[in-house]
């Protein structure tokens, strides 16, 4: 999905620290990887077959899975019933079915019917599904809306262990990224300092996404989910002014100002 | 005003307790009046370092449990007039300690008038090292010149910046302060081991001390005199240094460089 190896389940938790008494809950703000099932039938057995199949090759890994189920695929909107099946299908194959996908027509009166909450889609809408204009419905900003907000900007060093996010926006660092820092973006990511630690742009699969630092030394550069580990700088870039792109589905790096 | 010094690195066995004794006595002998407290529960070592492990009666953890007074667990030291320390217990575990108690010693020893008390961690980020520096104002970070070290220290720093009370209240946050231990120059001469403006840069913090590595820092933890009572020593000079830096003198580093031979030495080998 959208970000690389690393725990992706808490990006920006803002938890008061008490260090008095514990609280009865936290609520926190999470960005989680999510297996999403796009199926193009209804038909439970041959949902069933084709999962299993899959599943097979790593049984463990979808042991008791979350899916968000994704019915733009389909030709005609299915009613409940065709949808129930499916969903017991899913649940056969070992997967627990969590919600449904935006941008496919009816699916709020699904999302009533069968007790499963809508989950917007973090990637661009496809083109594929002509009735997403006629259906509204509130959307994740877009990479190019993006531009709209004001960058994040964080002043103080990024230590290690410690992770900032911006949301929908660029993130400017006018410090240093510590090695074992990370500095996610849904937008472009720059850096005013050192990188040591790991970047991250185009967290929602903005593949025009950039990476810009002032001295080289990441850990991890990623962008759109495409990720370069460096295990060792390559020494035309270390030290050095950086930017990184993605030309599709290469990572590219190179110095800034010749 | 009181101020409350953290003295912490993530790393085991860098020398907080070394720097903490050292410190209190610098700041002790500037006629300061200092408390210093091992937030080590279970590991206490703070007194043996200070030479009074035999005047331990009540412990911290006493005191923040009402089995004693603080005033019976202050031990006073018998060679500064001006410096009190509080030993951690050896006998409980760090679940021992809570915020609210460890609020209220640090409330009364304000109350006390007490001008700084200085807080040894434990090492690791868990329960004791969170509350030795949550109530603090400013923070030594003992970091020594090798990269597991310096990666700890980063670590330190950022939840100095994020899980401590000026830190939660925003109001400045706590003050950093890097200090370099076990410093060999003729080691970073031959690139073994980091200089520092290695360590300053990568966490981009001044230095208020580099203390370097030397025997006498053994011998006087095992005679229970703090290294920085032993004149003789170039450890005691540094410490004494970053005691007069913490309390705002600028003074040039020491220690840094590789000693340099005279002629004569230079002729027949030193």
């Amino acid at each position: 999905m959208a970000v690389p190896p690393s725990d992706n389940s808490k990006m920006m938790t803002n938890k008061p620290a008490d260090a008095g008494r514990e609280s009865a809950i936290d609520i926190r703000f999470g960005q989680v990887g999510l297996v999403q099932v796009r199926i193009r039938t209804t038909d439970p057995g041959a949902i069933l077959d084709e999962l299993t199949g899959r599943i097979a090759t790593a049984p463990r890994f979808f042991e008791r899975t979350a899916v968000c189920l994704d019915l733009s695929g389909l030709e005609k909107s299915p009613d409940v019933a065709e949808v129930r099946g499916v969903i017991d299908a899913v649940r056969r194959a070992g997967m627990l079915s969590i919600g449904l996908t935006t941008g496919s027509l009816g699916v709020e009166a699904l999302s009533g019917a069968l007790q499963l909450p809508v989950l917007s889609h973090f990637r661009a809408q496809r083109e594929s599904v002509p009735t997403v204009q006629e259906a509204p419905q509130p959307q994740p900003p877009q990479p190019s809306e993006s531009a709209g907000l004001p960058a994040l900007l964080h002043q103080q060093t990024v230590r290690s262990g410690q992770r900032v996010y911006a949301r929908s926006r660029d993130l400017v660092v006018t410090a240093t990224v510590s090695a074992g820092a990370e500095v996610i973006a849904d937008g472009c990511v720059h850096i005013y300092g050192a990188l040591r630690g790991r970047a991250m742009a185009g967290a929602r699969e903005d593949t025009t996404a950039r990476v810009f630092c002032q001295e080289f030394h990441a850990e991890l550069v990623s962008i759109a989910g495409v990720f370069r580990v460096f295990e060792t700088i390559p020494p035309e870039l270390a030290g050095k002014p950086v930017q990184a792109w993605l030309d599709g589905e290469k990572l590219n790096f190179s110095r800034i100002g010749g | 005003m009181t101020e409350i010094i953290v003295v912490t690195s993530g790393k085991g066995g860098v020398g907080k307790t070394t720097t903490s004794a050292s410190i209190s006595c610098g700041l002790a002998r500037r006629g300061k009046k200092v408390a210093v407290i091992d937030f080590d529960i279970g590991l206490r070592n703070l007194d043996l370092i200070m030479g009074c492990e035999r005047r331990v009666v009540y412990d911290f953890v006493n005191v923040i449990q009402g089995d004693c007074t603080l005033k019976q667990a202050l031990i006073k030291d018998k060679r500064i007039e001006t410096l009190y320390v509080l030993a951690a217990s050896q006998t409980r575990d760090k679940d021992a300690l809570s915020p609210e108690g460890v609020r209220r010693v640090l409330d009364e020893l304000t109350a006390e008038g007490f001008d700084y008390i200085i807080c040894d961690s434990p090492a690791g980020i868990e329960k004791g090292a969170h509350l030795a520096m949550y109530f603090a104002d400013r923070a030594v970070v003992v970091v020594n010149p090798e990269v597991s070290s310096v990666r700890d220290s980063d670590r330190i720093l950022g939840l100095l910046a994020s899980k401590t009370q000026r830190a939660e209240q925003g109001n400045g946050g706590v003050k950093e302060h890097l200090l370099l231990t076990r410093y060999s120059p003729r080691r970073v001469a031959t690139g073994e081991m980091m200089s520092v403006t290695d360590v300053k840069e990568i966490l981009g913090l001044d230095v208020i001390g580099v203390v370097p590595e030397s025997a006498d820092v053994l011998s006087a933890s095992n005679a229970g005199i703090p290294v920085i009572l032993n004149e003789e020593s170039d450890a005691s000079r540094a410490y004494d240094d970053a005691v007069s830096r913490l309390l705002g003198e600028s003074l040039p580093l020491r220690f840094v460089d590789e000693p340099k031979k005279g002629f004569f030495a230079r002729m027949f080998g030193g």
